[in-house]
């Protein structure tokens, strides 16, 4: 299996308008300049507190994030007079900002909102403190100028595993995907899936908002899942954590045995574990992807079957008697 | 491989019946099929799929075939769009 670079994007700015219109009411943040500037663009995830330039100290200024008002800044502004205030604002406005945010609920003084308007630079003003303001701003910027990579696939939540099925057309990734909702799992989607990287090393994938929780099944059509077996069937987003690809059964393919040489896929820089799972009359796929989760689970928690069958032969090696014994030292009064 | 963009031509865009035929139309060869389209990356195999793309008139799409009846396919597929999916 192959990841395409190519079918990587990633956006490398957001306009003030679409960061406005997400953010107004997940972090309670209102417009209190006029709707200027809403077309500027916000390229860095980071915030900025501009203590320093407001003062007067501009080297390093980093103008093009998000400037954060707190109680210092403000209470700074306030201590001014009122040319003082207007030539420290005029400083940092001369700048290329994207936008202000004032927090704690404090208000502009009446020159910040006229001369934010005349350089058409947007103020926000939110009730949140600072810190965490800026904590789950930066947290969305993140999320938003993340790579994201639209792939091919079914993805279920199996016992809070996030496993991915891919494989080519027809060979049953909705089938195994309606299989493992009917046994009480959870379909994130199915067809397009769309994973964004968020921090390192963890990759979030979730359905498209057009699509979300429907599924076609060959013979059958279009269904959906969400109303056919309720809300338990489905979930919006998981973290993806093992990706199965099923194939017909090949000869010349060679597929894992004891488990010790697990694969690896490196998919926008994270290493996922991958399975090859070859289909074949009489295999189970379901229950087989059941047993996956949880020996992913027991491995993630310190046990790994495969190792300690291993330590075990190891030890046997190197005991003096060569004897193979039952599991049992000798059979009890029970011949049931 | 073939790779070519194409533009949706007639006025409803790309809606349900235009995207069964299409999944129908690529189902018949063996090559891979695949709609490229706003950072989607669709198997042109799967109608949920080609759905997703809710591509309007105007629209872009770069369609990408691999295998070995590639040639037959692209000219189908391809002849199916510029045809307007026989809406036009």
């Amino acid at each position: 299996m192959k990841i395409d670079e190519k079918n990587i994007t990633k956006k490398n700015s957001i306009t003030v308008e679409f960061f406005y219109n997400s953010i107004k009411e997940r972090f309670k943040v209102k417009l209190l300049s006029d709707q200027v500037g809403f077309e500027r663009e916000i390229k860095d995830q980071n915030l900025h507190r501009p203590g320093l330039p407001l003062a007067g100290f501009l080297e390093l200024f980093s103008y093009s994030r998000v400037q954060v008002f707190g109680n210092t800044e403000m209470r700074y502004l306030r201590n001014l007079n009122k040319s003082e205030r207007i030539k420290s604002l005029e400083t940092i406005f001369k700048y290329d900002i994207p936008c202000l945010v004032i927090t704690n609920n404090n208000k502009p003084t009446p020159e910040m909102t006229e001369l934010a308007n005349a350089h058409k630079i947007p103020v926000f003003g939110s009730v949140y403190s600072s810190t965490k303001l800026i904590y789950l701003v930066s947290d969305f910027l993140d999320d938003q100028l993340s790579p994201r990579l639209s792939m091919h696939g079914s993805f279920v939540d199996v016992y809070g595993v996030g496993m991915l099925f891919v494989g080519k057309s027809g060979i049953g990734k909705s089938e195994v995907a309606l299989d493992l909702v009917e046994r009480g799992h959870r379909l994130v989607a199915d067809d397009v899936v769309i994973f964004t990287k968020k921090g390192e090393g963890i990759l979030m994938g979730s359905g498209t908002d057009l699509v979300k929780h429907f599924m076609e099944l060959r013979g059958i059509g279009i269904i959906d899942v969400r109303s056919m077996f309720g809300v338990r069937a489905i979930r919006y987003q998981k973290r993806l954590e093992v990706i199965i690809e099923l194939e017909i059964w090949n000869e010349n393919s060679e597929y894992t045995r004891t488990g010790l040489d697990s694969q690896t896929i490196s998919v926008m820089d994270v290493e996922i574990p991958y399975v090859k799972l070859p289909i074949i009359p009489g295999k189970n796929i379901t229950v087989i992807s059941e047993v996956m989760a949880l020996n992913y689970l027991l491995k993630h928690y310190g046990y790994d079957a495969a190792m300690v069958l291993q330590d075990r032969i190891t030890m046997k090696i190197q005991q003096k008697s060569k004897e193979i014994n039952r599991s049992i030292d000798y059979f009890e009064h029970d011949f049931e | 491989m073939i790779e070519q963009k194409i533009k949706i031509v007639n006025n409803a865009g790309l809606h349900t019946r235009p995207a069964a035929t299409i999944v129908k139309l690529a189902s018949k060869y063996k090559c891979e099929f695949f709609l490229n389209k706003d950072g989607l990356h669709i198997n042109g195999k799967s109608i949920i799929g080609v759905m997703t793309l809710a591509a309007e008139k105007g629209s872009e799409i770069v369609l990408s075939f691999d295998g070995d009846d590639e040639e037959l396919a692209a000219k189908e597929i391809i002849d199916y769009f510029n045809r307007g999916f026989d809406e036009m």
